[in-house]
Parts: C-alpha cells; structure tokens; sequence
C-alpha cells in the first residue's frame, strides 16, 4: 500500500513537456517525476478506469484480446514473442514493446507515428491485425455495460466516447514504472547499490561500449530513431501472413511500391526522408532482462546476442555505429549491468475485476 | 505430451469466458464427454468447430464421436459438472488469471496462445531443474 501512494504522489507530481532529451544526453539518470499531460490530468478513479479497459477484452473485435494479451504484466508488459500475439488469423509484423515507462517517451510505437498516449492507445484497438475492432462499434459495446456508464459519467462529465476510453488508458499506462532500481539508488550515492562486477559494467556502458551515447536520461533512452540495419528475419518475410500485414501497412502510409516490399522500412514509413530508412526508436533499456526477444522484429533471442550485434557495428551497411571490440569479460560486465543495475521493484498490479 | 511421455502431466482446468455465448456449456460438453471416457475427442471437436457450440450442435458432435446421446444431453440439461466448473473459475479468479489459455509450468505461468517452442523451452528448463 505504501508503495502505491508513493507512486500514486509521484503520479500526481506532474510536470508538463518541456524538458529536451538533448539536454541529458551522456547522463543517466535516477528515476523522478513520470510526465503527465496537462489536458488529462491523473485521477486514482481514471487510473481504475483505464485499468480495467487495458485487460477487458471487450475492446477486440471476437472479444479475444485486451491489451493485456500482447503487455503481459509478468513480462515487463511485452508478449515475450519475436513478433507481438496477432489477431486471429492474421500476423503481426513487429515486436510487442515493453510499457514500462511508456509516459517518459514522445514518440510512440517503434516507427514514433504518434507523440501522445493518447493517441497511441486505440491504434492497437482498431489496427486489422491486432485488435481489430471499429470504434464507433466500441463506443456502442461500452455503453450497453452500466458500469462502464456509470465510470464516465462519475470521472469524465459525460458520455463513453473513444476519446475518453484513450485518455483512461493512457492514464493507466502512465503508472507503469519501474522505480528502485539499483541504478537509482547508485546514481543517489548508494554505492553500495550495485555489485563490483555491475559496476565495471556501468563504466563500460558509460564509456567503451559507447551505448550511452544513445541510452541516456531517466529513461535510458534518446527517444530519437537510428539505422541500425537490424537484420530481417527471413521467416518473417516469407511468411504470406506477415507480408500481408507489411503491405498493409505501408499502403495505409502511402508508400507507392507497397507491393513488393520485402522488408521493414521503420521510420522511412512516416516521414518518408531517406535517412530513416530502417531507423527504429531507442527503446527504454529500464526492465531489459525481461524484455527479449530483443528489437523491433525480435530477431535477437537474448542480451548476449544484443551486445555481440553491438559489438560488431551494428547490422551490415549501417552507418550509425562502429564496431566496438569489447572482450569477453567486459560482454560480462556490461550484461550484468544491464540484468542487476536495470531491474526495479515488481510492479505489484491489482487485477481488475472487469464489468 | 508426445515428446517427453511420463516425464509431464497434464491438469486442465475450465474457465469459460463469460462473454462467449457457448463457452459455459462447451466445458459441459467437454466433461459430459469426460464421463464417457472421450474427452479428449470432444476437446479436439470443440477447437475445430467453433464458433458452432450451441447444444444442438454439441449433441450432433457427441454423436459423431460415438458417445451416448441421451446421456450426453442429461449431463448438459441437468448441468450435472457445473460444480467442477464452477471451483476452477474460482480457482482462476484467485489466480487473478485474466487470459485464456494460461499455462503454469512448475508454477512458471505463461499466458496466452505461445508457440509450441515457447512452451518447449521452458518444459526442457524445468525438466533440467528437476534432475538437479
């Protein structure tokens, strides 16, 4: 229960956009005060709310799959699969990414086509291959339970639209943190915080392994998107399913040879400027031992074969990071600061009893 | 179950979903079908011909698997297992289970419909622990 106020006052705690990644660049930092925005303040009643539409499966077309389904809470709310739970009979394209610390980001999703949670949160909902459910049929499931009525009405003034069923979740979304972690305790002047072999792990983040370069802030994250070159899983790119979806998507983001795209152009999707061809957004390395497979694909099953891709330079061609030479025992080190430093206290989630 | 024999078992527990019109009386159908010694047949008919669950169907599929029909409708009209049903809901609401299927593994809990190599590994790392 302590632990909930605390969380529930940091919540509170608001402050709004307005401090630049940039300005924290080559410093991690401890954890503070999750960004709120100013137009959907928190509420414990909206939280509650958007709590129990993130696990009601109402908000799927076959009623199937909630949120939950592809952010499992045990897994650091990721899927824990190389490309995220699809809608039946469909497949998705990419990896399930973790919702720890989602409120810390700007741009949302691995390709950044959204900078709110707000407008994240139905996405998922109506895309074909995830959710797949219309939101005017949304609104209308919603409205024929009372209690989500009464839920409204009590918190928003008025009546379910999918407007508001964004900003509840979106409010749910912003209390999943990971707070604790001996990385903040050390970054306070706990010391003792992390193990020796951490430590040298630290430095090695810090200095030879480069990977604060974009790993950095609260968030061990930029929150920008690089060319990495990320191999392309070629079982995905056979697969008819998942080429479906591929199209699918690059013809909704008018990308004029859809049809024979064969792999993921990332970024290059949204702003359709050729240096983000195959950029992806740093993800938040909070949490990461519980986060594989790694990547936007997946492609990589473990932290080890995510240093070694580091390691080499990144995938073949790129031309956003060099080959780093780490020996074996600093590939040690550096993974176990990545598994001890990283990993805060269990988010202990009170399941929603859904109406 | 084929792969590794005596070394797993496996215990199915019931939790319709309750927004499913035909999930209540599909597990009736499926331990109906538990009495006569054919669950598994009913179980493996349940996956392939849903979402035509309803009691006519159901008794047209004990049939197709040679059950007893008369017996099979009883079951299902006196809702005879529902007390079975009931105590796994129970159970999984306890559990704060919120997906279905949900796998425990050892105590390990998986949730959702994983690939069978998901499930693989972990069977193998439990198999592994219990040598030790």
């Amino acid at each position: 229960m302590q632990r909930r106020n605390s969380l529930l006052s940091l919540i509170f705690a608001a402050f709004l956009f307005g401090v630049s990644p940039a300005a924290m660049a080559g410093h991690l930092e401890p954890f503070k005060l999750v960004p709120v925005s100013d137009v959907n303040p928190q509420t414990p009643d909206k939280i509650e709310l958007g709590k129990k539409l993130f696990f009601d499966r109402r908000l799927s077309g076959d009623g199937t799959m909630s949120c939950a389904t592809c952010h499992i809470p045990d897994l650091a709310f990721t899927d824990g699969q190389e490309i995220s739970f699809s809608y039946p009979t469909t497949k998705n394209w990419r990896n399930a990414p973790t919702l720890i610390n989602v409120a810390f980001f700007r741009n949302l999703f691995h390709d950044g086509r959204v900078t709110s949670l707000e407008d994240q949160a139905l996405f998922p909902v109506m895309s074909s291959f995830e959710m797949n459910l219309n939101l005017d049929y949304l609104e209308e499931k919603l409205r024929v339970v009372p209690e989500y009525v009464e839920a409204f009405g009590k918190i928003f003034g008025g009546a379910i639209t999918r407007e508001r069923v964004a900003m509840a979740i979106a409010s749910f979304e912003r209390t999943l943190v990971s707070v604790n972690a001996p990385i903040d305790r050390y970054l306070k002047g706990d010391k003792s915080a992390l193990s020796a072999d951490a430590i040298k792990g630290y430095e090695i983040f810090t200095g030879k392994g480069k990977c604060i370069e974009c790993h950095y802030g609260v968030n061990l994250s930029d929150d920008k998107f690089h060319a990495l070159n990320i191999q392309e899983n070629p079982d995905h790119q056979k697969d008819p399913k998942i080429t479906a979806t591929r199209r699918f998507v690059a013809k909704v983001y008018h990308y004029e040879d859809y049809a024979n795209l064969s792999e993921d152009p990332g970024r290059y999707l949204i702003t359709k400027d050729i240096k983000d061809w195959k950029a992806f957004r740093t993800p938040t390395l909070r949490e990461v031992a519980k986060t594989a497979p790694y990547m936007h694909n997946g492609i990589l099953a473990t932290l080890d074969e995510v240093i070694d891709f580091f390691d080499r330079g990144g995938g073949q061609g790129n031309t956003a990071i060099k080959p780093i030479n780490l020996n074996t025992e600093e590939k040690k080190y550096l993974k176990v600061f990545l598994v001890e430093a990283l990993s805060g206290e269990d988010l202990k989630l009170t399941y929603p009893v859904i109406p | 179950m084929k792969e590794y024999g005596q070394k797993v078992r496996l215990v199915i527990k019931f939790y319709p979903y309750k927004y499913r019109d035909f999930a209540r009386i599909s597990a009736g159908a499926a331990l109906a079908a538990y009495d006569q010694g054919k669950f598994w047949e009913m179980h493996r008919l349940l996956l392939k011909r849903s979402p035509k669950l309803d009691q006519t169907n159901l008794i047209k599929y004990a049939k197709e698997i040679g059950l007893d029909a008369d017996k099979f409708r009883e079951s299902l009209d006196t809702r005879k297992n529902d007390g079975i049903i009931e105590r796994d809901v129970k159970l999984a609401l306890s559990l704060d289970l919120y997906n279905t299927p949900t796998f425990f593994i050892n105590g390990r809990r998986v949730i959702g419909d994983v690939p069978y190599e998901y499930l693989k590994k972990i069977v193998v790392e439990e198999l592994n622990a219990a040598k030790k």
